[in-house]
């Protein structure tokens, strides 16, 4: 059977599909393969991964005066 | 004390342990709700009406669940109503999803500051970029990818299907990257 080689738009839709889903199927061998000999998909990869890690480190820690209305609405205050 | 031992004290009306619990998910519940409404006072109220649901059906909670999982359930409704509430503008499309993977432009992630947390202009590429996108897909994205729950979890959370959570999971890290590609490229 000759099946047509996976294209770099297909890699780039499955890169956003799969990461973190751990799978192994003939599909992710497949992009695995093409990535290891496309320098220009493996950038994108990169670049979803550092997407992710951007708003994962963007973090903002709840106000001192936020915490005591909270707690005084709830009526918990110490 | 364990989690399970502070739950059935605050169910039986200590306060104490009540006070407890609420002081150890505030953080978590009000930096998600900043994340998706990108504005410390509606964080602020969100995570305020977060904990009044709590409270008030703690008596409800199943020690089967788990505590984190069911209060981003009731932080995730909160949010979404907040922003049925204010919306004030309209989001991206996804009619055309191959436009996601259209490459104009090209920047050089190896410039990107990612891990400098106090970065003004990265934070405000991100803040611009998330705000296009619809708030149940912040959602997603924000549960699986920035909170690391599982797609199952997520699903459960959002009360969709695990199909409808991929989808959205993959169209909002398509278009979130895209965004900051061109930002990025200028």
């Amino acid at each position: 059977m000759n099946k047509e080689k996976i294209t770099c738009k297909e890699v780039m839709k499955h890169v956003c599909e799969s990461l973190g889903e751990n799978l192994n199927d003939e599909k992710c061998l497949e992009v695995k393969k093409h990535l290891d000999g496309c320098p220009n998909c493996r950038e994108y990869f990169k670049s979803v991964e550092i997407t992710i890690e951007c708003y994962r480190k963007y973090n903002v820690e709840v106000p001192e005066e936020a915490h005591n209305r909270l707690m005084k609405m709830l009526g918990l205050e110490e | 004390m364990e989690e399970k031992q502070l739950i059935e004290k605050a169910q039986s009306g200590d306060k104490h342990a009540l006070a407890e619990l609420v002081k150890k998910y505030e953080q978590t519940i009000y930096n998600f709700s900043f994340k998706i409404c990108r504005d410390k006072n509606y964080a602020e109220q969100i995570m305020q009406e977060t904990f009044y649901s709590m409270v008030k059906s703690l008596h409800q909670f199943d020690h089967n669940a788990k505590l984190s999982t069911w209060l981003y359930r009731i932080v995730a409704n909160h949010c979404l109503m907040m922003a049925r509430k204010l919306k004030s503008r309209s989001f991206v499309s996804f009619d055309d999803e191959e436009n996601l993977f259209e490459e104009k432009y090209a920047a050089d992630w190896n410039s990107i500051p990612y891990n400098e947390t106090e970065n003004e202009e990265l934070k405000s590429i991100l803040d611009k970029a998330i705000q296009n996108l619809s708030p149940d897909y912040r959602v997603v994205f924000l549960l699986r990818d920035v909170e690391g729950l599982s797609t199952e979890e997520t699903a459960q959370v959002t009360e969709l299907s695990i199909p409808a959570v991929k989808s959205r999971l993959h169209r909002a890290r398509a278009f979130l990257r895209k965004e900051i590609n061109e930002a990025f490229s200028k």
